[in-house]
C-alpha cells in the first residue's frame, strides 16, 4: 500500500470512505434518473404521427462517438492507476486525453443534433423528438460536467508540484463519475440505436 | 479492532490490475462493440437473436467497465450493493413502466387487453 493511501485512511463504522461512498450513492440514484428517461423514449418512440423517427439515425457516426467515449474511460483508469502509483506524468496525460476524448464526444451530438434538427427531428417535432432530445441531451450534460470536473482536478494537480495526499482519491472518484457516464451510454447506445423498433 | 483495521487495509489495497491488462480490456471492449455494429447490419439475417444478442453483448460491457475500470471487483461489498439495488430498481422501473404503457393502444383494444364494448341487452 502507498503512503498517500495511508495518510488520507480515516475510520468510518461501515469501514469506506465517506467520500467515495457518496459518490456511489449518487451514482445509483443516477441509474433511477436515467432509467426514467430511457422508458420515456421507449413508450414514446414508436407513438409519433409525424415527423421522422428511429430512421433518421445514422448509427455510423454514433458508432465513432461511441468508441471514443469508450477509449476515454481506458484513458480515466490508466490516470486512476497513475495517481494510485505514483506516475504523476502519467495521471495528467491521461487526464487530458480523456477531456480531449469528452470533448470529442460532446462535438459529435452537437453534429449529430444539428443534422437532426436540418432534417427536421427537433425537440418539439414530435413525443419521439422530445424524448430522444432530452435522453440523449442528458447524458450530454452529463459527460460536459465531466469534462469541467477533470478539468478542475488536472488544473488542480498541475498547479501543486507532485501527488499530493488525497490525490489519488479524488482522481478516483472523478473517475467513478467518468466510468458511470461511460456505461449510461454503453446502455443507450444499444437500446437507442442499434435496436431497432421493437 | 485488529479485524477492523484488516477490513479497512483491504479495501486501501489498489488493484493489481497492470497497463497492460487495462489496454487488453480495452480492446475486448472496442471488439465487443464491433461486433454490436456489425450484427445491427445484419437485422434481417440474425432475426430473433438479434435483440438478445445486442443486449448480452452490452451487458458484457456494462459488467466488465463497472468490475474492472470501477474497481467494484476490488472494493468494498457495500460500493456494490449499493449501486446493486439502484441499478436494480431503475432495471425494475422501466420495465415496469415498459409493459405498462408500451402495449399499443389499437392492439389494446382491439386484441380486448381493454376489453370488448359493453353490449347493452335491452
Amino acid at each position: 500500500m502507498s503512503a498517500a493511501t495511508h495518510e488520507t485512511e480515516h475510520h468510518t463504522s461501515l469501514g469506506v470512505d465517506n467520500r467515495k461512498l457518496l459518490m456511489w450513492i449518487f451514482l445509483a440514484s443516477e441509474c433511477l434518473f436515467f432509467g426514467s428517461l430511457l422508458s420515456t423514449y421507449l413508450i414514446f418512440k414508436g407513438e409519433s404521427l409525424s415527423g421522422p423517427g428511429t430512421d433518421i439515425f445514422a448509427f455510423e457516426i454514433t458508432s465513432i462517438s461511441t468508441f471514443v467515449l469508450l477509449m476515454s474511460s481506458l484513458s480515466m483508469v490508466l490516470a486512476v492507476y497513475g495517481a494510485q502509483h505514483g506516475q504523476l506524468g502519467l495521471m495528467k496525460l491521461m487526464l487530458l486525453i480523456t477531456i480531449l476524448l469528452g470533448l470529442t464526444f460532446l462535438g459529435f451530438q452537437v453534429y449529430e443534433f444539428k443534422t437532426f434538427a436540418s432534417e427536421g427531428l427537433t425537440l418539439s417535432t414530435n413525443q419521439f423528438g422530445a424524448s430522444f432530445f432530452v435522453l440523449t441531451g442528458t447524458h450530454g450534460c452529463h459527460v460536459g460536467v465531466g469534462v469541467i470536473y477533470l478539468t478542475s482536478l488536472l488544473i488542480s494537480s498541475v498547479r501543486r508540484n507532485g501527488i499530493g495526499k488525497e490525490t489519488p482519491l479524488y482522481i478516483d472518484i472523478g473517475g467513478l463519475y467518468w466510468h458511470f457516464v461511460d456505461i449510461v451510454w454503453i446502455v443507450l447506445f444499444t437500446v437507442v440505436y442499434l435496436i431497432p423498433a421493437y | 479492532m485488529a479485524e477492523m483495521d484488516a477490513v479497512h487495509d483491504a479495501h486501501n489495497e489498489h488493484p493489481t490490475t497492470t497497463i497492460r491488462e487495462y489496454l487488453l480490456i480495452g480492446l475486448v471492449l472496442s471488439v465487443i462493440t464491433a461486433i454490436e455494429l456489425v450484427m445491427s447490419l445484419y437485422t434481417t439475417a440474425l432475426g430473433a437473436i438479434l435483440i438478445p444478442g445486442l443486449l448480452i453483448f452490452s451487458a458484457i460491457k456494462f459488467i466488465i467497465v463497472v468490475a474492472m475500470f470501477m474497481h467494484l471487483k476490488f472494493d468494498s461489498i457495500r460500493f456494490t450493493q449499493i449501486f446493486a439495488f439502484g441499478f436494480v430498481l431503475a432495471a425494475s422501473l422501466l420495465t415496469a413502466v415498459v409493459v405498462l404503457f408500451g402495449i399499443d393502444a389499437s392492439d389494446a383494444i382491439g386484441g380486448g387487453f381493454i376489453g370488448d364494448p359493453i353490449e347493452h341487452h335491452d
